[in-house]
């Protein structure tokens, strides 16, 4: 138990990978034997995830579980490993989300059933390995690892024009990648002159003092990295084409994980280890004006979409720009919101992915006009979407009614007119949700090729089950969340505005100041 | 010094013929021309070179140029064994009509 | 010292001139030629063992009146140079039985213009260095035109031979006019005399004048355009060892010139920036419209020069060591998609268009697979080598302040996953067409060199401290 212990990310980080040996070994006519072991793998890695659940200490700054060892001297690269609050919550998230859209995926994919789940496997690790990494260098190479499982993810399976697809979202990632990677080296030889050792580690890393002028060079760098990842607004084309070509479960995973990877870097990297270009008034302007252009323009131009696939995509475009404008409001509410948010939108998004693919997959179509009055014919996916659509555009008591209003309360405290104009976004958000499900869902089966449409099976409903129940725990009792969140937030407050607790009288670290009414009696879990 | 001739003379004359050389290979169609004038420029190497042997009183030069010498027989030799095999594939030496790969 | 302590210190280069005289007599002897690559292989693996042998005994040091000097940096080359004379020679067999070109003097000559890679490397004199190259340049001209019967590789043969005399000549006149500055052709002495006396405009005409020597040796912008029809040309293993031996070798000298006898010529550093850009440019530039896998891996080779030269240009002892992993992690590399193009191409070189890799995923999925590392090695994806030898070219330019050429190179090799994806493209994302060439048996040879430098580039990308380690300590001495 003590080894387990003591080796908890290992084993969580390679659990996946050792699926994907096993896969590879086995005889690719024996496809079934192949999903069962794919499953089987995703769902222990699932499994052995857990325990970090039970035994993080919320209370405990700075990192745990961590893990070190030496991997090439020369460069002072290590392989180092450990989860703080953020992390944790980001590698449940990718544990759970992993092994739902592996089972998703059992009649979805016909066709080189092997190389599809080997690929799901690595790609798993790689996202894994990059909210567990504590070594800067580490981090790049599963960063950069990952975009090969998810090029071939999205290039081999499903999509006319997936090609197209596949290379953008390889060339656009790689782009950003590379001027991060120069971005991390600055750090690296500056850490070097400032105190004589070369090290990737971001525990030391964070002891730098760089001048303001070189910490708004390197941010930018990191931006560009990021930003494209999350995607922020100028960068956001690469995600409809990507989405609408991959597979279904690449979707959740893509939307759900992939896109967190962004944010993540920015709350991991860009925020503690250049506090000054962070709060840099520039900076914040800069980031905040593209936030919120994503999260109206991502809501606009969702209306408009005729493809229900297409639609849920730049939905997400308007949901992230939520997250990147609660990192830069750089207040405990707007930052834990933010991670909430992140969460939150794994949640609904990858539910809404499942769901898209569950009518293509009986219809081969994603056109919404060629659907109308489902509910009439698959009642209880009627109920689950209901539930999902209603999480995604904020209702109290469901999820994401509790990250965009810490948000908004984060953001407020700032600038009155940010969040006067992120509500707008909210606003838009229930207007094409609202009438996305009133155009598929209610009124007459006007198509008569949706008369026959079956109802979810058992294994549609163990993907969506599972998602819409932690949907209501987070709406209904989302206090666990935000106590591990409370440490790493105070400490990346106290770090980019030095004085922002000192002003408060009484240091109260990310509290969730409003809690939905029912929460305090029902608890759910 | 070898009479009353001044270093420069040399370099001169070496110049001149790694000019010619130069012009040669560039101007001229004829693949045995190209190859003449590579060889001037050799020639044009060994002049300066034992030039400047004498000039300093120093013996590598002339070493140096010996070997050239030998060295240009050397890729003459396998020179025109690749321009025969060529002009057995093509039934042409001239450099403009070695079109098949684009240049 | 004595004759016999002097040659211990080119013991590789003396096997491998044995070896290679040998095969030459024995080749009207033998009729089946295998045998004869065999006895090449033979030949290179004893010459390992005896560089093995030479670091163990600490053979070190200058020999022929300090013509040579056997030092850390030479043997990282050799080695270098006889792994992938091995990997070429094994990959080879198959090849010229397919094309009915086999002939012994195939190997003769690989194992010649090792020899004389090997020289350049060892050299520190100018003179020894002009002899090693020419060496290897003419056994490789030979070896260019080595299909006979095409007219392809005849004029291969040709346009390498006469643009490669064409710069060797100017790389004569740049060494006469240093010779006629200094008085000496010795490396470390032409540095000590361009330091003590006052400088003419001679030794800056001779740097340039090399410069063209050494840089179409490199393939590297503007004298790159020999490389695309060369490669296309030349028989398809033989293309492979032009990027990988040959052109390490040249990085050889071009670094032990530079940097120790030109070292006081301040003015070549802006030569190296703009050849450096203009090198990944044009190669990058250039490979994204070809068809032929072939010239596309030419031009992706004139790019990866580019990338070494902005190592060079860092002037550092980390820029050297990068050149050096980078040199070791390409030739794997580059190799290993050559030796698949080799295999591939089929009797007479008939496939070697891109599209002919059309559903290669479905039909030969492990072929597919390792050309799929190689690629992703050539992009700079990490755990692959090329990601660590460019991550430490541009850490070393980066230290070295180089930020604009930095950032254009990291661009730049974000572009060129362009071109290598599209292979994998036609490779896994099409269904294979009914044209597409028949799927041949991957012969055990073949095989066999596919595995090994499918491990070298994953070993390097994994556990790169070794050979990191062994490159900085060779590149110590440019202290």
């Amino acid at each position: 138990m003590e080894f387990v212990r003591n080796h908890i990310l290992t084993i969580t980080l390679f659990t996946p990978l050792a699926g994907a040996v096993v896969v590879m070994l086995l005889n690719k006519e024996r496809i079934d034997a192949i999903r069962w072991v794919a499953n089987i793998f995703a769902f222990a890695g699932f499994l052995v995830s857990l325990p970090l659940v039970f035994w993080f200490q919320s209370a405990q700054p700075g990192f745990q579980f961590t893990e070190e060892a030496m991997w090439i001297p020369s460069i002072g690269a290590r392989y180092s490993l450990g989860i703080d609050g953020i992390s944790l919550l980001l590698v449940m998230l990718t544990t759970v989300l992993g092994s739902i859209s592996i089972l998703s995926s059992w009649t979805a994919i016909q066709d080189r059933v092997k190389e599809y789940y080997v690929f799901f496997l690595v790609l798993q690790t790689g996202m894994l390995g990059v909210f567990m990494s504590l070594d800067f260098f580490l981090f790049y190479v599963f960063w950069e690892v990952m975009l090969v499982p998810m090029y071939f993810l999205i290039g081999i399976w499903v999509g006319p024009n997936k090609l197209y697809a596949a290379i953008k979202f390889f060339l656009f990632t790689l782009f950003g990648s590379v001027l991060m990677l120069l971005g991390i080296l600055v750090l690296y030889f500056s850490y070097h002159t400032q105190f004589g050792a070369y090290t990737f580690d971001i525990r030391q890393l964070i002891s730098l003092n760089l001048p303001l002028n070189t910490q708004i060079w390197v941010f930018l760098a990191f931006f560009v990295g990021f930003a494209i990842k999350v995607p922020m607004f100028p960068f956001h084309t690469w995600l409809p084409d990507a989405h609408v070509e991959a597979p279904t479960a690449g979707s959740v995973i893509l939307a759900g994980v992939l896109l967190k990877m962004g944010t993540y870097g920015f709350v991991r990297f860009s925020l503690p280890l250049l506090p000054g270009a962070s709060a840099d008034s520039r900076i914040v302007k800069f980031m905040v004006a593209l936030s919120l252009i994503a999260i109206i323009y991502g809501a606009l131009v969702s209306l408009m979409q005729k493809d229900w696939k297409k639609l849920v995509a730049y939905s997400s475009v308007s949901h992230l720009g939520f997250c990147t404008l609660g990192l830069f409001a750089l207040t405990p509410n707007g930052i834990a919101g933010s991670v909430i948010q992140q969460i939150n939108h794994g949640i609904s998004t990858g539910a809404l992915f499942l769901i898209v693919g569950i009518v293509y997959e009986r219809r081969h179509t994603r056109e919404i006009s060629e659907y109308g009055g489902l509910s009439n014919v698959m009642p209880v996916f009627a109920t689950i979407f209901m539930i999902i659509t209603m999480s995604s555009i904020g209702v109290p008591a469901l999820n994401g009614f509790i990250g965009e209003f810490t948000i908004l309360q984060g953001t407020f405290e700032v600038n009155k007119v940010w969040a006067g104009l992120a509500t707008i976004g909210i606003v838009l958000g229930a207007a094409y949700m609202l009438w996305l499900y009133q155009r598929t869902m209610f009124g007459p089966i006007t198509n008569p090729k949706n008369e026959k449409l079956a109802d979810l099976n058992w294994r549609e409903l163990a993907t969506l089950v599972p998602l819409v129940i932690w949907a209501f725990w987070i709406g209904l009792y989302p206090k666990p969340y935000f106590r591990v969140l409370e440490q790493p937030v105070a400490q990346i407050v106290q770090r980019v505005r030095p004085g922002y607790y000192a002003k408060r009288a009484v240091p109260v670290p990310a509290q969730p100041v409003v809690v939905p009414a029912q929460a305090q009696v029902t608890t759910e879990k | 010094m070898p009479g009353n001739v001044p270093i420069t003379h040399y370099l001169f004359l070496s110049t001149a013929l790694f000019t010619l050389g130069v012009i040669g290979v560039l101007a001229r169609r004829n693949i045995v021309i190209i190859l003449m004038s590579i060889e001037l420029i050799l020639n044009a190497v060994n002049i300066n070179l034992v030039a400047f042997s004498r000039h300093l009183a120093s013996v590598s030069g002339q070493a140096f140029a010996v070997f050239i010498i030998a060295d240009a027989a050397a890729e003459a030799a396998v020179g025109l064994g690749i321009i025969i095999a060529m002009f057995r594939n093509r039934g042409t030496i001239q450099a403009d009509e070695l079109d098949l790969l684009k240049w | 010292m004595s004759y016999g302590a002097q040659i211990l210190r080119l013991l590789p280069e003396a096997i491998l001139t044995v070896f290679g005289v040998a095969i030459m007599l024995a080749d009207p002897l033998v009729r089946r030629k295998r045998a004869l690559g065999y006895l090449a292989v033979g030949g290179l693996v004893v010459a390992l063992l005896g560089t093995v042998l030479m670091v163990q005994q600490g053979w070190w040091g200058p020999a022929f009146s300090g013509h040579i000097l056997n030092d850390p940096f030479a043997v990282f080359f050799r080695v270098l140079f006889l792994l992938i004379g091995l990997l070429v020679v094994c990959s080879s067999f198959d090849y010229l039985e397919t094309n009915a070109i086999h002939h012994g003097e195939y190997y003769a000559l690989v194992l010649f213009s090792i020899v004389g890679q090997g020289l350049m490397a060892a050299s520190v004199e100018l003179v020894m260095i002009f002899i090693g190259l020419e060496i290897s340049s003419i056994a490789t001209y030979i070896l260019a035109g080595f299909r006979t019967r095409d007219v392809k590789s005849s004029e291969a043969a040709l346009k390498y031979f006469l643009l490669g005399s064409f710069a060797t000549a100017f790389l004569l006149y740049g060494i006469a006019l240093i010779f006629g500055a200094t008085g000496t052709t010795h490396l470390a002495e032409i540095r000590a005399a361009l330091r003590a006396g006052p400088m003419g405009p001679m030794a800056a005409v001779a740097a340039a004048l090399m410069f063209v020597g050494f840089g179409f040796k490199v393939s590297a912008a503007p004298f790159q355009v020999w490389t695309p029809d060369v490669y296309e040309g030349s028989p398809s293993p033989v293309a492979g060892f032009m990027s990988a031996g040959p052109k390490a070798a040249a990085f050889a000298v071009f670094l032990r010139v530079y940097l120790t006898a030109l070292q006081p010529v301040e003015g070549w550093f802006w030569l190296l920036w703009v050849s450096a850009l203009l090198s990944m440019c044009i190669g990058n530039f250039g490979a994204l419209v070809q068809t032929n896998i072939k010239r596309m891996l030419a031009y992706s080779s004139i790019a990866h020069a580019g990338y070494v030269l902005v190592a060079f240009a860092a002037r550092s002892e980390l820029g050297v060591a990068a050149v050096l992993f980078y040199m070791a992690a390409y030739a794997a590399m580059n190799l290993g998609a050559f030796i698949v193009v080799t295999h591939f191409g089929g009797e007479g070189e008939r496939h070697v268009s891109i599209d002919d890799y059309t559903g290669l995923g479905h039909r030969q999925p492990a072929l597919a697979a390792v050309l799929t590392i190689f690629l992703l090695s050539l992009i700079g994806i990490p755990l692959t080598g090329g990601f660590f030898g460019k991550f430490y070219i541009f850490q070393a330019a980066l230290k070295a302040k180089l930020i604009g050429l930095t950032i254009l190179g990291v661009l730049n090799s974000a572009v060129a996953s362009y071109y290598y994806l599209r292979v994998i493209v036609v490779m896994y994302m099409r269904e294979p067409a009914p044209t597409s060439p028949p799927a041949a048996r991957v012969p055990g040879a073949i095989s066999f060199v596919l595995s090994v430098a499918a491990i070298a580039v994953l070993y390097l990308g994994i556990f790169p401290g070794d050979v990191l380690q062994f490159a900085t300590r060779s590149a110590a001495f440019f202290r």
